[in-house]
């Protein structure tokens, strides 16, 4: 018949245990937190859940500025600017200083 | 809270204000963890004293919410949907079930028996 061990021998036994596998070891069970500083940290899953935003123009041109990187939508923008320019509809000149500014001066 | 929001677009897929939001929060939560799990430590831990813990606790409650696990949201990447998503696809039911009978979704198929 096996005798049931001393407590000291299997206090004993749970410190080798908690030496190997590298856990705390509390054989009087306080309230010590170690189940948090054992948790992974799960804010990397977390963060990556939305696929990032990759393959735009920028950074088309950004690895490959060798290479002429055609934007449809840019081409059409600067299309329609140059045609409103050369009509005399583009945006206004920028006022550098308070004396050429619109706002400064008197109306009459 | 605009503040944490990235100044240029970094999220593909779909996008509206509740999804850049939603992946504003996770990458808020992901910058803060450590600093979240090392008070919740010594809040948890009975063998610090009293006095530290309570600071603790008050510096934890004090964090901004978006720091918060709980804020984030499971939301569908394909359609915007805050409900009835499948975690495993992230999407929602429609959209889970247009990519699953296109032939999207690599594995899924339509039970029939």
């Amino acid at each position: 018949m096996a005798t049931v061990p001393a407590r000291s021998r299997i206090v004993e036994l749970m410190k080798l245990q908690s030496s190997i596998f590298r856990t705390t070891h509390n054989p009087s069970g306080l309230r010590i937190g170690t189940a948090i500083l054992a948790s992974r940290l799960k804010g990397s899953s977390v963060a990556s859940y939305y696929p990032p935003r990759i393959g735009t123009t920028k950074q088309l041109r950004a690895l490959y500025p060798d290479w002429a990187v055609i934007d449809d939508k840019e081409e059409d923008w600067v299309e329609s600017l140059n045609i409103a320019k050369s009509r005399g509809k583009g945006a206004p000149k920028k006022k550098r200083t308070a004396a050429e500014s619109k706002k400064f001066q008197k109306r009459r | 809270m605009s503040q944490f929001r990235a100044k240029k677009l970094d999220l593909g897929a779909y996008v509206n204000i509740r999804n850049i939001r939603d992946h504003t929060k996770r990458k808020v939560f992901m910058a803060n963890e450590p600093e979240r799990q090392a008070l919740r430590y010594i809040i948890r831990n009975t063998t610090f004293p009293q006095r530290v813990r309570a600071q603790a606790q008050l510096q934890l409650s004090g964090m901004h919410c978006y720091t918060r696990f709980t804020q984030i949201k499971n939301r569908c990447v394909m359609g915007g949907k805050g409900r009835g998503i499948f975690s495993d696809f992230r999407l929602g039911r429609y959209q889970f079930r247009l990519n699953a009978l296109e032939g999207n979704l690599p594995g899924v198929k339509k039970a029939s028996w």
